[in-house]
């Protein structure tokens, strides 16, 4: 008889997961669309078309096909090789090459791999502490940038096009009016390098009255301004997260990766990784106005508006005071002025948080965001002070004055007149700079514009002359990493458009010929390192820094430095500023950077476009972000129609300034406060990033660049449709996702194996004899929710590696994403004061696969290694295998993603293939390019496994050893992975990582009691719960008592068995009669 | 009552099965003859831009297939030899034969050589060259005899079940690692061939992948 798993309709595992507000209400919607493996009107045929027109044309199309055939030739192909043999290609293998890629937070040391001279991904420096191997999502996405059709590639006067030797003598004659530099003025982006600090050093010796101004507007640096207060001139905080035991992060979303270097995240991530009972793990407490992927990471979160983060120091800074931490906390609080008039509950919270840190002292950090006030860096400073943080998790390092003014200072010279010619290095300020500066009607002011710019944005329509900007991996350059060091950054091509780097830009100012590039950085690598151009040594040091990436020694250390209390609060006395009133008529609006386009310099990359938002699952736009009892209060409403989350819209007006966005209920956030990520609306973008999501920077003033409050907020319209995957595959309450506090743990370190139906049913069995697996190697791979943040660097890294195509909005909110890997984000608890945890969701390579048997033409398979290879030209497309998924991770190219243009799809033939040849230059050549009506899914990057294989076997040939060495093969979403949350190796090794990792006393199977012994297993999430926080009872397992049973499992009273259970022990009862 | 069908249909139904049974097996034979790689590629013998022989070079030369074909035992691909490799010696030998115009020309503007290709792979499959010389598969048992060839033919199908004849039976095809390169070597005997490649396949712990990923990804 068939076996018939009936799974349980009700959760066992004693706590509730939902994935959205409609799951947690279980939404008459919701449930429809969870019987539907796709929103409705997609599965079926459209109205009027009957199974006989069907016929019809499927008829018509064969005798097409055969017309076809009849034309079929052997087409002549040819072999080209190259002229010259250029030095180290071998064609057929890939080189790679150390370079940089610039980053606010300070550049990120990497490996970029070209196939051919064609780079096709980058992957982190491993010999570079700063990166180790690891990055993130946009250094993955970056190398679509590179290639994106819609870069700036022509120059431009006045919009029309001209070539690169006119605006180069248009260039050079400007500079000969120049004189002393009076009226000249030049911004630049905050991409800073060593050869561009040279020279700006020498452009101002030449030019000495120049005014130069830089512009990053995520990055106000009020951290830095906090730190000259408390250290002197110069001074900037490093925070030490691997030395901390309690870290408080107060509105810092630190683990996401534009808010801080890799490094930070690996040295935070390394005190969590809990593998047997008795590991100690470091404690995350989080304070922010919207979930943040490091308040999903936190043991304890809380939610406060943004601009109650000054009370919250104020208050924590009194609370310590009397617990006698320190000295003179409380005058630190007093001279702030901050109000400390917060909730009842949430001073409980604070008194149990400054406990915890008391006890705590000397390994404690607290960190605040840098868009918070000064006013609150300078109370984390004396609150790390007095915790005795200095010299351990918070260190000082001085940088050298750049001597580089605001952007306020320079509006205000171009205001006065004294501005004639401007020149803007990188950046999009149009775009950015805050709305009062008007500073797109600023520039129309200035006689003289000179931009050199990414793409032809709205900074260039304001342009007089226009360069198109090289790429980093097209361009010379060196830039300094979030240590300190320095680092080469070497082109992997040439321009693909014959642009400009703005190194090249300033020495063309200085006089210097651009074709002496490289030059350029050497000049600055013989000033730092004091060899002079030319010499053997300096020949020997230049390559070896080249070849490694980064000059060795040279990153800067920092030490531990005591804060002048004095100068902080005096400057806090003289500053005061009250912390504003946030309610229901006087609602706060927060500006955040965008976790998919930043602050919108992305915008046109399709990769970080489709990517979901670790939060809320959106796609292609941006929201207003708020909470249930702030929707409720301005009416907005969201609901499931047809499968398609559609919103109200709202329009919000602060500042003088109004704009409308769909507004998006999330868990989780602080009430009266909306959330706007900003970089979405642009007027002048390209292709991609056309038409999506608002336009939040018109509401932003110098002023009120983060927090702006009073915000007017009313409905403007209703039935915006949003494409939202948080609601895509949903897995009912069957104990996925498993989770336990530290305590609960070291109780019982097997506790997964005691929540949901896994307690109940027998060991596996199995009917089926499979073949044997007879590979040298057997592959798998370990998951760890406990590092996992949901940063999605994974999902992008797959994307570049298997030539993932993206699908457009309107496909998204079918439930037709491409992406291998999905993030799964589930939140428990109240909807108020949601917990989140992230699950990563691949194709777990089942030995026993639920697809394979369902395949009518052998398209998918087992190979002899434990994979569930898929051979996508066999494939003929019936789909049966993604139905037959329990996972639902097989993806189906309902339409010709990788060549048709996204908004023309349902054209089918008649749309022009519109794929840039420069896009298919990204494509992987290992990995077959998929077309319509083929099933794909993950294959373990089956590619790099082949190669490391062969390359094994090349090596030692004509030998039996075939074997690869330890954890020499990695896939791109472990490659990529800045926590090492994934890890994948060779079973049969028994020294692999992933051996270790699967003998841990909490390794669980997803929906293990199915007996598919998956190859991906994952390690339960645990969490540092401090039992003294209010609440902390109502958190995750946090007692025994709450678990499944309490542990061994029992026979049950009569009457009180769980739901499923029934019908599991009736299927084992069929069984064993049969 | 008049007959609905005419006479000469009764024996409609006999020609239509002797057609039937004629036709099909017509059909099939032709089918499995002239649309398998076995017809369509084998024999084929493009013109090459210069009328390079194998048989010159490596016959009479005794030059080593390794010489031009560089990246064989560490690539996927065994690339065809850049200009600059042919005019290592046809800058000082022939070097005003009027046969090597072409290859002078792309010495001379930088534009690269188009041979032709004959040995052509579909896209979706991945072949390593790498993985089969290093592992006692020989250039010949793939490519035929080259060095006896003024103008190289494709001579074997390299059709997917010729490729699993071999992984299915390795010993068949494995050769000494000396002889990978002698595109002259054959064994004494077939059983000293099956001897010797089972001895082989053994010692070297041969195991021909046959699931699909090995080739398709």
């Amino acid at each position: 008889m068939k076996r018939v798993i009936q799974h349980p309709t009700a959760p066992s595992s004693g706590r509730t997961y939902w994935r959205s507000t409609g799951e947690l209400l279980d939404t008459p919607e919701f449930r429809e669309q969870l019987e539907r493996e796709f929103p409705q009107g997609i599965a079926e045929l459209e109205a009027g078309v009957s199974r006989r027109d069907f016929v019809k044309l499927l008829t018509a199309s064969m005798a097409l096909a055969g017309v076809g055939l009849t034309g079929c030739r052997r087409p002549e192909a040819h072999l080209v090789p190259f002229t010259k043999s250029p030095e180290w290609m071998i064609p057929g293998r890939h080189l790679h090459y150390s370079t940089a890629m610039p980053r606010r937070e300070g550049a990120l040391p990497l490996h970029a791999t070209s196939f051919e001279g064609r780079p096709t991904k980058v992957e982190g420096n491993p010999f570079h502490t700063d990166s180790a191997g690891k990055t993130d999502i946009f250094a993955q996405a970056s190398i679509l940038d590179l290639y994106d059709p819609d870069r700036a590639r022509r120059y431009l006067a006045s919009g029309k096009p001209m070539e690169q030797t006119a605006f180069l003598a248009a260039l050079d004659s400007a500079v000969q009016s120049w004189k002393d530099g009076s009226s000249v003025a030049v911004l630049e982006d905050g991409l800073d390098s060593p050869t561009r600090a040279r020279l700006r050093a020498e452009v101002l010796k030449k030019f000495p009255k120049i005014s130069w101004a830089s512009h990053e507007p995520l990055a106000p640096g009020r951290n830095g301004t906090a730190a000259e207060i408390a250290f002197g001139e110069g001074a900037r905080l490093v925070p030490q997260f691997g030395k901390a035991s309690v870290v408080v992060a107060v509105d810092h979303d630190f683990l996401s990766a534009h808010e801080s270097g890799i490094k930070a995240i690996r040295d935070f991530v390394g005190g969590r990784r809990v593998r047997k009972a008795g590991d100690q793990m470091n404690r995350l407490y989080a304070i922010e106005h919207r979930y943040t992927v490091t308040g999903g990471m936190a043991d304890h979160r809380l939610r406060l508006p943004a601009s109650q983060m000054g009370s919250f120091l104020a208050a924590l800074a009194l609370e310590l005071s009397k617990l006698g931490v320190g000295s003179g906390l409380d005058d630190l609080a007093a001279a702030s002025g901050q109000t400390t008039e917060l909730a009842g509950e949430t001073l409980e919270w604070i008194t149990a948080l400054a406990a915890d840190l008391a006890a705590a002292k000397g390994s404690a950090l607290v960190t605040v965001s840098q868009r918070q006030s000064v006013q609150c860096q300078l109370l984390a400073i004396g609150i790390n002070h007095a915790l005795g943080a200095m010299g351990q998790t918070l260190k000082v390092r001085q940088m050298p004055s750049t001597g580089v003014d605001t952007l306020k200072s320079l509006v205000t010279k171009i205001s006065a007149g004294q501005i004639k010619t401007l020149v803007i290095l990188g950046g999009n300020p149009a775009y950015t700079a805050p709305s009062d500066y008007e500073f797109a009607a600023q520039l129309a002011s200035v006689p003289s514009v000179i931009y050199l710019g990414d793409s032809e944005n709205e900074t260039a329509a304001c342009a007089h002359l226009f360069a198109p900007k090289s790429h980093y991996l097209e361009a010379w350059g060196d830039a300094r990493s979030c240590d300190g060091s320095y680092l080469t950054a070497q082109p992997l091509i040439l321009p693909l458009w014959s642009s400009l780097s703005d190194i090249q830009l300033l020495a063309r100012i200085l006089g210097i010929k651009t074709d002496d590039e490289p030059t350029l950085v050497k000049q600055s690598f013989a000033a730092i390192t004091g060899l002079s151009v030319g010499s053997t040594d300096f020949e020997a040091a230049w390559k070896k820094c080249l070849h490694d990436g980064f000059l060795a020694g040279s990153a800067a250390s920092p030490e531990g430095r005591a804060p002048s209390t004095g100068a902080v609060r005096a400057w806090l006395a003289s500053n005061k500023v009250p912390a504003p009133r946030v309610a229901a008529d006087s609602i706060e609006v927060v500006f955040s950077g965008d976790y998919s386009v930043e602050d919108g310099r992305y915008n046109n990359n399709g990769w970080l476009q489709e990517s979901p938002d670790p939060i809320t699952k959106l796609t292609w736009e941006n929201a207003a972000l708020m909470s249930a009892t702030t929707a409720k209060k301005i009416g907005v409403k969201n609901a499931v129609v047809s499968g398609i989350l559609t919103v109200d819209k709202i329009r919000i007006a602060v500042n003088g300034q109004s704009v409308e966005a769909p507004a998006l209920i999330v868990p989780g956030h602080a009430d009266y406060t909306i959330t706007l990520p900003l970089g979405y609306g642009r007027t002048k973008t390209g292709r991609v990033g056309k038409a999506s999501g608002f336009n939040a920077y018109p509401l932003r003033s110098s002023s009120s660049d983060y927090v702006a409050i009073g915000a007017q907020v009313s409905l403007s319209s209703s039935g915006y449709k949003l494409a939202i995957t948080q609601e895509h595959s949903a897995m009912e309450g069957r104990a996925i996702v498993r989770e336990a506090s530290l305590e609960v743990f070291n109780q019982d370190p097997e506790f997964v194996n005691k929540v949901g139906i896994d307690s109940h049913a027998p060991p596996n069995v199995s009917f089926y004899k499979n073949p044997p697996l007879t590979g040298v190697h057997q592959w798998g791979m370990s998951l760890d929710l406990t590092t996992c943040t949901g940063c999605t660097a994974c999902v992008v890294a797959c994307q570049a590696e298997n030539n993932i195509p993206i699908v457009g909005k309107d496909q998204v909110a079918k439930g037709r994403e491409m992406h291998w890997i999905r993030i799964d984000r589930y939140y428990s608890g109240t909807e108020e004061n949601a917990e989140m945890l992230v699950q990563p969701m691949t194709c777990v390579q089942c030995e026993n696969a639920p697809c394979e048997t369902v395949c009518p033409v052998n398209a998918t398979v087992h190979n002899e290694e434990g994979l569930n290879v898929m051979t996508y030209n066999r494939c003929i497309g019936t789909r049966y295998c993604a139905n037959n998924c329990p996972f639902k991770v097989r993806r189906f190219n309902y339409f010709n993603y990788s060549d048709r243009p996204t908004d023309k799809l349902y054209w089918g033939p008649l749309a022009a293939k519109d794929t840039a040849e420069t896009t298919k230059m990204q494509r992987n050549p290992n990995v077959t390019v998929r077309m319509r009506g083929v099933m794909e899914k993950c294959t373990f990057c089956v590619q790099r496994l082949e190669a490391a294989k062969i390359d094994q076997k090349a090596k030692n040939a004509f030998t039996d050893k075939t074997e690869i060495p330890t954890d020499s093969v990695m896939t791109a979403c472990q490659q990529a992975c800045p926590t090492d949350a994934i890890v994948f190796g060779n079973l049969n090794d028994e020294n692999s990582r992933v051996v270790h990792l699967k003998q841990a006393p909490h390794d669980y199977a997803v929906l293990g009691y199915l007996n598919l012994k998956p190859r991906v297993t994952y390690l339960g999430r645990i969490r540092n719960i401090n039992a003294e926080m209010p609440g902390a009872e109502n958190l995750v397992m946090s007692t025994m008592n709450e678990m499944h049973h309490g542990g061994a499992h029992e026979p049950h009273a009569e009457g009180v068995k769980e739901a499923g259970e029934d019908a599991i022990h009736e299927t084992y009862k069929t069984q064993s009669n049969h | 009552m008049a007959n609905i069908f005419p006479r000469w249909t009764n024996f409609l139904p006999i020609k239509i099965i002797v057609m039937v049974i004629t036709i099909v097996p017509l059909l099939i034979v032709g089918a499995t003859y002239y649309f398998t790689p076995k017809y369509t590629r084998v024999g084929y013998m493009p013109t090459q831009p210069v009328s390079y022989s194998h048989a010159l070079h490596v016959n009479q030369l005794g030059m080593d297939c390794r010489y031009c074909h560089t990246g064989v035992e560490v690539s996927s691909h065994s690339n065809v030899p850049t200009t600059q490799t042919c005019m290592n010696c046809h800058t000082a030998i022939k070097k005003d034969s009027s046969k090597l115009a072409a290859l002078r020309e792309s010495w001379e503007t930088g534009r690269p050589m188009n041979w032709v290709k004959i040995h052509k792979a579909p896209d979706y499959v991945y072949f390593n060259h790498a993985a089969h010389v290093n592992r006692g598969v020989g250039c010949a048992s793939c490519h035929g005899q080259i060095n006896r060839m003024e103008v190289v033919w494709h001579d074997q199908p390299q059709s997917m079940g010729w490729c699993l004849e071999c992984h299915r039976a390795p010993h068949q095809q494995i050769r000494p690692k000396e002889e990978i390169y002698n595109l002259d070597w054959k064994a004494p005997s077939r059983e000293a061939q099956l001897t010797m490649g089972t001895e082989l396949v053994k010692q070297w712990n041969i195991n021909p992948p046959q699931t699909c990923a090995a080739c398709h990804r």
